[in-house]
């Protein structure tokens, strides 16, 4: 199921230095219109190579306001992630997201690890994030037997992480007295 | 006489506290790009209300020719005094209007550019510093006349680099930070340091949208960690804050918003010029503007 449709944007097309709110208010209406094309379980791949400033203020137009519209559910389980060449391009849109209390997640080139959090995530929920990513699928059971954490804390967690798109949950069937899920990294 | 990001205040208080209409410069033998922009706005200022300024200029010629280098006569459309001056110049970045959103961008480039041609800079603290120069010109076309009322808030900018570091100033004679808060109904009772503290301290502004404002905020926590100097006027309020602390000040009532910022050529990178040129420097007849 990580194995999902995917699409890239590069980010350089809207211009190398970006910049100012109505830029990245009409990247946006590009962003989304990608977003709507893809599968009901695609993922868009926003890359920032070739870009050599990112303002803040582009990137919550641009970037920001759209991650707002996929934790809405307006896009259904589609999710976006972002590939940055460098961390420090990312800097002011990591704020951004913080402000708007969402993240996302970035894959910077030739880092140890590769991919980072960017935006407000709380730590355990960075640690539940990252064993799902090192397992790619898992139950709220299997996850909370290998953090040490209570199932219904664990829950908590992934549910919140569900509702942020950083990863996605397959329904397994219907089992009384809950509905059993299985949850899968997106990356 | 210096007129600077710290000793500017003595002329705006001359002329908005006491109403003085006379400005007398001619003792003046150095000028910051902060001080610069807010006499080209008081100048304006003052010709749009029918009050203008008589100004003698600086009789220095390395100080004259830096303000005909950064355009300041040019932008003032005042008639330069017609003396002679040093052939050199050092002006690193002169004055250039911020008329729309549109225009920030290329403005962005313009100062890469003029910065690059002058030094090698590392590409992080350049970055950065892209991104405080495309936060604070996009401010004036957005913010600085949100009520719609100033027929022309005349954002400006202008950039010049010293032994010490680099000085961006940015400005505007437009609504200030309490007028666009006021746009906001609960945030209609503040005072002039009250919405600069709510905007540079707290990170507020006019939009209840969380992703607007902090740009300033951050700015100013960047400059500081830094070890650099932030400038921050609007209205009858004057935050100051050096390496050594910082405060709000009660000054004299100026309209629009203007920042300056102090930082150090150590963040980009690039020491401090060689001895020789900052001996030259020292014993020229201007300490900078040489």
């Amino acid at each position: 199921m990580n194995r999902m449709n995917s699409t890239s944007i590069d980010i350089a097309r809207f211009g190398r230095r970006l910049g100012t709110r109505s830029e990245g208010a009409s990247a946006r209406r590009e962003i989304v219109s990608a977003i709507d094309r893809l599968p009901d379980d695609g993922q868009l791949v926003l890359s920032l190579h070739g870009v050599d400033v990112l303002s803040g203020s582009f990137a919550d137009e641009a970037i920001g306001k759209t991650c707002q519209l996929l934790t809405s559910g307006a896009h259904g389980d589609r999710t976006m992630v972002i590939a940055s060449p460098s961390v420090d391009l990312t800097e002011d849109l990591s704020d951004k997201l913080a402000q708007r209390k969402l993240a996302i997640l970035c894959r910077v080139d030739r880092a140890a690890p590769p991919w980072r959090v960017l935006g407000q995530l709380a730590r355990p929920l960075v640690e539940t994030l990252e064993l799902l990513m090192d397992r790619e699928s898992a139950t709220t059971k299997e996850l909370a037997e290998a953090l040490g954490i209570a199932p219904n804390v664990c829950h908590n967690r992934i549910r919140h992480l569900v509702q942020l798109h950083l990863v996605r949950e397959e329904r397994m069937g219907v089992s009384a007295p809950n509905t059993q899920y299985r949850f899968h990294s997106i990356v | 006489m210096e007129l600077t990001i710290e000793s500017i205040e003595e002329v705006l208080s001359h002329l908005y506290g006491n109403g003085e209409r006379d400005l007398d410069l001619r003792s003046v033998r150095f000028i910051d790009p902060f001080a610069l922009l807010l006499l080209d706005l008081a100048l304006r200022d003052a010709r749009a209300n029918r009050t203008p300024l008589h100004v003698e200029w600086p009789t220095l010629p390395a100080v004259r020719r830096w303000m005909t280098d950064m355009r300041f006569f040019a932008d003032t459309r005042v008639v330069s005094p017609d003396l002679p001056l040093p052939e050199a110049g050092t002006a690193l970045q002169p004055i250039v209007t911020i008329e729309d959103e549109d225009h920030v961008s290329r403005l962005v480039e313009a100062f890469d550019r003029r910065l690059s041609e002058r030094f090698p800079l590392d590409d992080a603290p350049r970055r950065r510093f892209l991104r405080i120069l495309l936060e604070l010109c996009q401010n004036i076309p957005q913010h600085s006349n949100a009520t719609g009322d100033v027929p022309d808030p005349h954002g400006i900018a202008a950039m010049q680099d010293y032994d010490d570091g680099i000085l961006l100033a940015i400005a505007d004679k437009g609504i200030g930070f309490r007028r666009s808060l006021a746009l906001r109904e609960d945030l209609g009772g503040l005072d002039d340091a009250a919405a600069v503290s709510s905007v540079v301290l707290d990170g507020i502004s006019r939009f209840r949208d969380p992703g607007h404002g902090c740009e300033l905020q951050r700015i100013f926590r960047l400059v500081r960690s830094w070890d650099g100097t932030v400038a921050i006027r609007s209205g009858r309020a004057f935050l100051y804050h050096g390496p050594l602390g910082g405060e709000i000040y009660d000054v004299a009532p100026f309209p629009g918003v203007q920042i300056a910022l102090r930082i150090p050529r150590r963040v980009f990178g690039i020491g401090e010029p060689p001895s020789d040129e900052r001996r030259v420097a020292a014993e020229g007849d201007s300490r900078f503007n040489e």
